[in-house]
């Protein structure tokens, strides 16, 4: 699988705290002795999975998104059939929960298909 | 002997691949489509009829969406335009040969895409109006449920059982 984005080496989502939300402190002190990090919950934040959502609209047929949910994730039928009738019948549907880079290639994919698919961390707002 | 012609789907997968029987007059007319929808993806951006093939990524955050919009929209229209050179070729009446999984999503997504476009000049906006929007016999509507046609065959054509 090729990465969409050119800027990005083979960083992992999940860890990258560059890519992560930046909150201001990120944990470079040079002073030894804090070694009880106060930034904890900043790295929560930075670990917290993306979702991917895929909203309602009233084009796209029922079938054709049913076919791209199995093609893009892998989902089976019955899976792909459900998350469908999820968009369809309360709007939206949680797709994917992954890393940032991973949630945006789908996201992409997801665009190249002509789906309404955004993204967003998941939990509470920090 | 039958009188009636047996119908033939417009698109089939078979032995090695897929294979689309639609004539030369549909091609013709699908080939133009495609010249209509590359002039209008690579013309302004800021046409109404381009928010949904270039939706927003992150609607919470603008900073993101802006750094999103900006690293991937040209690849967007770029994959686009990618698909339509691949429908175009695979589309010519003298193109006999069948269609890669490729080829095939390629014709997929572009139908789709066009779809949309018609679907937003036809005002369809909620499952209400897209239910007034059906039997209308507007050119549009035409396309419309052409292009419907045409992609549930060729989901099918494409999807394991």
């Amino acid at each position: 699988m090729t990465n969409a984005r050119p800027d990005i080496g083979e960083v992992d989502g999940h860890t990258d705290p560059g890519r992560g939300r930046h909150t201001g402190g990120v944990p470079t002190t040079l002073q030894p002795t804090e070694v009880t990090d106060p930034d904890l919950d900043e790295l929560a934040v930075i670990d917290r999975p993306w979702i991917v959502l895929v909203w309602n609209d009233p084009v796209n047929l029922m079938s054709y998104v049913t076919y791209v949910f199995q093609k893009l994730f892998g989902y089976s039928k019955e899976k792909a059939t459900e998350l469908m009738l999820d968009v369809h019948e309360k709007g939206r549907a949680v797709v994917a929960s992954c890393g940032r880079e991973e949630a945006e290639m789908h996201v992409f994919r997801l665009h190249e298909h002509s789906l309404w698919a955004t993204m967003e961390q998941d939990g509470p707002a920090s | 002997m039958a009188l009636r012609r047996k119908f033939v789907p417009p698109v089939q997968a078979v032995r090695g691949g897929w294979r689309i029987t639609l004539g030369v007059e549909e091609r013709s007319l699908l080939i133009r489509m495609m010249g209509e929808f590359e002039a209008l993806i690579t013309g302004p951006d800021d046409n109404e009829l381009l928010l949904r093939l270039f939706p927003v990524a992150y609607p919470e955050d603008e900073e993101k969406e802006a750094e999103y919009q900006r690293l991937m929209r040209e690849e967007l229209v770029a994959s686009r335009l990618s698909a339509i050179e691949s429908v175009v070729v695979t589309l010519d009446p003298e193109h006999t040969e069948l269609l890669s999984e490729g080829e095939m999503i390629a014709f997929m997504q572009s139908i789709n895409a066009i779809r949309l476009v018609l679907g937003s000049l036809l005002g369809i906006t909620d499952d209400e109006s897209a239910d007034d929007a059906d039997g209308g016999d507007s050119p549009e509507h035409q396309l419309y449920d052409f292009l419907s046609w045409l992609l549930e065959w060729t989901v099918r054509s494409l999807s394991p059982d």
